[in-house]
């Protein structure tokens, strides 16, 4: 005890520590090496501080372990909360996309910011392929009405219907998946800023 | 916050307050930054002591993470006589720009509703 630092003589308390900070430092993975050592040393900090202080040096780290939680869950709040502020400013889909499959796993929220991203994100890059192979089989994609059903894309049988866009498929289709991503950006990117620390935790 | 929101009594009233506190976080680690630089150990000890909100570890150091990289708290490691090193957070100019909007907008906010709430307690006014 004469040193209030070392843990050299708890070393039950030292092996908790340190089994913690591995875990923690593998679940975050995906960091850069720089915000990862900032972050296992400010645990590591708060850990040696929590405990330096108390008479049963084993009970005060079994404590703040507790308080700090599950590495794996503290590492995802990390990783979360990094990237929905990045992603708040982004406007790649790719990182929307991530940002919310990430978010999904952390409450209701997420996951309807995340269905809104696969629905968004996929509508639009479903048009995007039928306007590629536009040029390819000109006469069977195109906006179908028939029977009193409305198709956009491909059909099977395009001879019991008509086409609707003619030549200007390709324009209108290339304004409407344009349209479909960049409004799927936008209401996520205001979702995300929506966000408020009862739904991150 | 896991006391309050895990106690498995299913104590509704318990888990709405939970919400509330959980809510006024943001807002309650930037007030305890208004006077002085701290690190993490003494925000939590800070908004204890002043305000009775119990937060868990797990919780704060995250959040500051993210209020570090929206630019409202800065950051430094101070060699502490503890033998490890401190990282110390304050207010940027925006943090206080921010702190001071929302300690505007929380006053109103209460005031009003006190208005509305003291009648409960049996508290006359006027």
């Amino acid at each position: 005890m004469t040193n209030p630092v070392s843990f050299s003589a708890e070393p039950l308390a030292d092996a908790q520590m340190e089994g913690y900070l591995s875990r923690l430092e593998s679940a975050l993975r995906g960091l850069s090496a720089e915000e990862k050592g900032d972050i296992l040393l400010e645990i590591r900090s708060h850990i040696a501080d929590s405990v330096a202080p108390a008479q049963d040096r084993d009970a005060a780290a079994a404590r703040v372990l507790r308080l700090l939680g599950d590495p794996k869950e503290l590492a995802q709040r990390y990783k979360a909360e990094r990237m929905l502020t990045r992603a708040s400013r982004s406007f790649s889909p790719l990182l929307l996309l991530r940002t919310t499959w990430g978010w999904a796993k952390l409450g209701m929220k997420g996951m309807v910011a995340f269905f809104v991203a696969l629905i968004g994100y996929g509508i639009a890059l479903a048009l995007t392929i039928t306007i590629v192979l536009k040029p390819i089989m000109p006469s069977r994609v195109g906006v179908w009405w028939g029977r009193g059903d409305l198709n956009v894309g491909m059909v099977d049988h395009p001879e019991r219907m008509h086409e609707l866009l003619g030549q200007w498929y390709v324009p209108v289709m290339v304004v409407v998946a344009f349209g479909f991503a960049v409004g799927t950006t936008q209401a996520l990117r205001w979702l995300i800023r929506q966000r408020t620390p009862k739904q991150m935790y | 916050m896991y006391s309050a929101e895990h106690n498995g009594n299913s104590d509704r009233s318990g888990h709405w307050e939970a919400q509330l506190r959980k809510g006024c976080l943001e807002m309650a680690i930037l007030a305890s930054l208004w006077h002085s630089r701290l690190y993490g150990l003494e925000v939590l000890r800070a908004l204890s002591e002043k305000s009775q909100l119990e937060i868990a570890e797990g919780t704060l150091y995250p959040i500051l993470s993210r209020l570090k990289a929206e630019g409202l708290l800065q950051s430094e490691w101070v060699e502490a006589e503890a033998g490890h090193p401190r990282k110390y957070y304050w207010l940027t100019p925006a943090g206080r720009r921010r702190a001071r909007e929302m300690a505007v907008a929380w006053s109103e906010f209460s005031t009003n509703l006190s208005a509305l709430m003291l009648p409960i307690l049996g508290v006359k006014q006027r």
